[in-house]
């Protein structure tokens, strides 16, 4: 989890850049792919919509056409003369009625053959119920059964009309069609014959069938709800409330087409009201079905899929590509600062990185040639500040040295007082004149006797100073007044309490260091005041030089580096052990 | 560097590219084999028009399950035969041969005047089987100008159905009915609606089969061998038509208007007789409440000289039009029809329809002991009086001759003597077809 955080932390800027890329490749590539297939399906609909209106308007016109035809052979039936003579005498040898069948046949044949009403079968059946039938295969009739059906009742019932009748029971012999029939009347409105068109379901579908196609279905609705005929055979005989109320709707409202639910799906319907059949001729159309047809939805999508695919595989690499640089860039800057400020940073990837890196590098270059130019000022301007101190005697000293002198004199302490004076001198003399940075050890040991003597003269000889110093170390170099700050902090700190002790210096070489010991016997000092090396400088009472014990070590770090400087090592009540660790010098600087 | 990066680039936009336009190709591939697939489809769903479904139809769907070639269709569609010829005249006349069917089942009676009107409309199927397999009067009229057209099915041999009860109950044994001439059926029949009430025979008075079948008799028909029209002194033709205004007149005869009118006269157990081709026997068998109350007895003749007790009726043959899959189509019938003996066995038990076709007459199908028949051979019979029917060459105007007599025999019937009917038919005849 950690190790995933790490990845994604380190990744940063890619994921971001790549996450906003996919979902835009994504974003753009879905919207078109869905509006394009909207698109088309839209526009697909609205001309298949315009089709099918003709398609409808066809239909209508072969119907309408069937309708025409059956009415005029009904025309020419009724006034057929002929066969109104035929059908109204009565026929008792088989002689009569052997004339009468062949007139009537011959009539019919003749009415039907200059009509042919789109494979409609033509009956006519005498009150005797005698059945002449123009084809049998269409609509084997039984005299009796027709003769009392419903079907008859229903024309007896019609004045004039011809009456349109679904019919599929024992009449039919279960044979769904469309039976047209019409009751043959005298003006005297007495029956002579009935006159049939029937028109099976099946040839009835011959008349839009070839329109139809997979999700584009006809129907044919009763205005009872009934479909009786549809090029979807499951569906005749069902009623349907439901799309008897949307086929109705065409009526009142001017429409194209519209939307509908009906059988449990979503279909675009058509519809017109065919009167004279008294049916409604439905156009349903599977939109899914019929636009799946044309328009290849999954085609578009797998496209778009792959472009997807491919697009973001593209980004996915160029992305990486200069990310990855920029990570790396960003991963050595951030260790920089810890480690590795002097090294330069690797120029790689793409260009603007290169540059970066460039651009960095010399930045990383001048920065470092400006610390360096600082910190030799800012040594120089210690080394100016030193150099200031120790070319100055503490005016103090010079007074109180002198004073001290005026009183051995008074008191007639002649020897004393010359050998002061003569020490005095030689101490200004070395301070003031010697303008060197270094002297050698032998002269600054000669400057601390004289310090020492000229303090022994004024303060009297109760601290011992002894001098152990190695002869090979004489010829040796140090910086000027190193030692002198230590030994007037054990004169003037180290004895407070005891009154009597002893000083010893020692000097001597260590393979490459020369080191200096100040060891005094005095009171010693607490933990505190070694840290705070400050703590003896604080002394108002400047005695020679001024310069205090810090400003010693910082010195010798400033002049030679980390390796040297200062140790104080102290024990309360036992005494102090200064230790000066020098690089050993043979010549003057 | 960044020059590598571009060459990298601009393979991948190639690599894009054609990704996109081979997806789009084989989208169009797919489609293509889709439309392939619909035309080799489209190619072998045949059809075939015949009519009656007892005996032709069956029989067509009897051949259909004896032939197993890959991916054949056949759609066998019914149509009154009436209809068959008006849509086939339409069809061929227009020359456009649009929703003609693959096989059409014609009578043989008709078969010349499709074949010399539309030469070019039917496939000559010749190659598919041989000729010399069948008997030789099927062959003349299903062939034309040296080419044979159809392949001959049934034997159209006629029979004299009837029904024993009622013939029992009139007086009349089997014997009585065996050979006898048309005027002995006009004296059954007259007895026979005497005793028991029942018409002899069912007809249509639209159809005129039944002087057909007595004039074939003694070998005459409406035209000489010459194809000149002979109905003045056709003596065979004045006999019959006695013959049928006596039935007539005297009411023995039950009339119909239609073919199922026709089929319900005898299977509602209306008249006592049938006379007509074998063909009719699928029919009578299908009422099953009258099995064993049937016999077939031999065509009655006219009593002249030379006379036969056969005649033939109605016999058809298969045809192929030179359409679309007429090689699929002249092959299913030559298969089965043209040259499957078993085949024939089965069609004669299965269906009762008696072939043409010589080979077959050998298996033992043609023994077969008919239960619905009083357990008569009635396959064999037919088949020995196929062997008697008097050869006659039917031209190509039958059905129009008859449609003129068919008025006459209106008047013939009302009165008119016969002679001026036949005249006057002769001449409507010749200014018809001269």
């Amino acid at each position: 989890m950690k190790r995933m955080l790490k990845i994604i932390h380190s990744n940063n800027l890619f994921i971001k850049i790549f996450l906003v890329m996919v979902i835009s490749i994504i974003a753009v590539s879905l919207s078109i792919t869905y509006s394009s297939i909207q698109m088309s399906s839209n526009l697909f609909m609205d001309t298949f919509s315009i089709t099918n209106s003709k398609i409808m308007n066809q239909i209508t016109e072969r119907i309408d056409n069937f309708t025409e035809s059956t009415v005029s052979a009904s025309l020419e039936v009724e006034t057929n003369g002929v066969m109104k003579q035929a059908l109204l005498e009565n026929h008792p040898t088989t002689v009569d009625e052997s004339n009468f069948y062949y007139e009537m046949k011959y009539e019919m044949d003749r009415i039907y053959a200059e009509v042919d009403p789109n494979d409609a079968n033509m009956v006519i059946m005498s009150n005797n119920q005698h059945v002449f039938n123009m084809n049998y295969i269409k609509w084997p009739v039984d005299g009796n059964k027709l003769a009392n059906s419903d079907l008859i009742k229903r024309v007896k019932e019609s004045s004039n009309d011809i009456v349109y009748q679904f019919e599929n029971s024992e009449v039919t012999n279960g044979v769904p069609m469309i039976v047209a029939s019409k009751a043959l009347r005298l003006k005297s409105d007495y029956i002579y014959g009935y006159l049939f068109f029937s028109l099976t379901e099946r040839d009835l579908r011959k008349f839009y069938e070839s329109y139809t196609s997979a999700g584009n279905n006809v129907m044919l609705i009763t205005p009872g709800g009934k479909i009786i005929s549809s090029n979807l055979k499951e569906r005749i005989g069902d009623t349907s409330e439901k799309l008897l109320n949307y086929a109705k709707s065409f009526e009142d409202e001017d429409l194209e087409y519209r939307q509908v639910n009906v059988f449990d799906h979503d279909y675009t319907i058509l519809s017109q009201y065919l009167p004279s059949l008294d049916v409604y001729l439905v156009n349903l159309i599977d939109q899914r079905v019929v636009a799946d047809n044309v328009i290849d939805t999954s085609d578009i999508i797998l496209i778009s899929v792959a472009i997807v695919g491919i697009a973001v595989l593209v980004a996915f690499l160029i992305l990486r590509r200069m990310t990855v640089s920029i990570s790396q860039l960003v991963n050595q800057i951030s260790d920089m600062g810890r480690y590795q400020f002097n090294k330069p940073l690797k120029v790689t990837g793409g260009y603007e990185t290169q540059k970066i890196a460039e651009a960095f590098n010399y930045m990383l270059n001048e920065l470092q040639d400006y610390v360096q130019l600082l910190m030799n000022t800012q040594e120089k301007q210690r080394k100016a500040e030193l150099e200031a101190l120790q070319h100055q005697i503490n005016p103090h000293f010079i007074y109180n040295t002198l004073a001290s002198i005026k009183f051995m004199i008074k008191q007639e302490k002649q020897e004393i007082a010359e050998n002061t004076m003569d020490s005095f001198i030689a101490l200004i003399q070395n301070s003031l004149s010697n303008v060197d940075e270094t002297v050698s050890v032998e002269q600054e040991l000669e400057n601390l006797k004289n310090y020492v003597q000229i303090n022994q003269a004024r303060y009297g000889d109760r601290i011992k100073v002894n001098y152990l110093i190695s002869p090979d170390c004489l010829d040796l170099y140090l910086p000027k007044l190193v030692l002198q700050p230590f030994i007037e902090n054990a004169f003037f700190h180290a004895f407070t309490k005891k009154k009597n002790g002893f000083i010893q210096i020692l000097i001597a070489r260590r393979e490459n260091q020369l080191v200096c010991e100040i060891v005094d016997n005095g009171d010693g000092m607490g933990e505190e005041q070694i840290d705070n090396k400050t703590v003896k400088t604080k002394q108002k009472r400047k005695l020679f030089s001024g310069i205090g014990v810090k400003n010693v070590h910082e010195r010798i770090q400033l002049l030679y580096g980390k390796d040297y400087g200062v140790e104080i090592e102290s024990e309360l009540a036992k005494g102090t052990k200064v230790i000066i660790v020098l690089p050993v010098n043979e010549h003057p600087e | 560097m960044s020059k590598h990066i571009t060459n990298k680039f601009w393979l991948l936009m190639i690599a894009l590219v054609t990704a996109t336009v081979l997806a789009a190709c084989g989208g169009d591939d797919s489609e293509g084999d889709a439309e392939g697939g619909d035309d080799a489809s489209g190619t072998s769903q045949l059809t075939a028009w015949a009519w009656d479904p007892n005996f032709n139809i069956a029989a067509l769907e009897l051949a259909k399950e004896n032939y197993d070639a890959e991916g054949f269709e056949l759609e066998v569609i019914e149509n009154a035969q009436d209809d068959i010829v008006q849509k086939l005249n339409t069809g061929l006349s227009s020359g456009t041969m649009k929703g003609m069917p693959n096989i059409v089942l014609i009578e043989d009676q008709r078969a010349q005047s499709f074949l010399q009107s539309y030469p070019d409309a039917f496939y000559p199927i010749g190659d598919y089987f041989n000729t010399e397999d069948f008997a030789s009067y099927k062959i003349a009229p299903t062939s034309f100008d040296g080419e044979q057209y159809g392949l001959p099915f049934d034997t159209g041999a006629t029979g004299f159905f009837y029904r024993t009860d009622y013939l029992e109950e009139a007086g009349y044994t089997e014997e009585d009915l065996t050979n006898i001439t048309w005027a002995d059926f006009v004296t059954i029949a007259k007895d026979v609606k005497e005793k028991t009430g029942h018409p002899m025979l069912a007809l249509d008075p639209n159809d005129l089969g039944i002087l057909r079948v007595m004039m074939q008799t003694t070998g005459t028909w409406y035209t000489n061998e010459d194809g000149e029209i002979n109905l003045v002194d056709n003596e065979p033709l004045k006999l019959a038509l006695t013959h049928y205004k006596e039935l007539m007149s005297n009411d023995l005869v039950q009339l119909v208007s239609d073919w199922s009118q026709y089929l319900a006269a005898f299977n509602s157990g209306d008249v006592a007789s049938v006379p007509a081709g074998n063909w009719i026997a699928a029919s009578v068998e299908a009422e099953e409440s009258q099995s064993g109350n049937w016999k077939v007895a031999p065509t009655p003749r006219l009593d002249m000289e030379g006379a036969k007790n056969a005649s033939n009726q109605g016999g058809s043959s298969w045809y192929v039009l030179n359409i679309d899959g007429k090689e699929a189509a002249a092959e299913f019938l030559g298969q089965t029809f043209g040259s499957n003996a078993d085949f024939y066995q089965s069609l004669v038990e299965d269906v009762g329809a008696l072939g043409t076709y010589t080979p077959a007459s050998e298996g033992d199908a043609y023994q077969f002991e008919n239960e619905f028949f009083n357990n008569q051979q009635v396959v064999y019979d037919f088949s020995q009086w196929m062997e008697e029917i008097p050869q006659v060459d039917y031209g190509m105007n039958t059905y129009g001759i008859e449609d003129i007599l068919a008025a006459e025999i209106q008047q013939y019937l009302n009165g008119k003597s016969l002679e001026d009917v036949l005249a006057d038919a002769q001449a409507q005849a010749e200014n018809q077809f001269k």
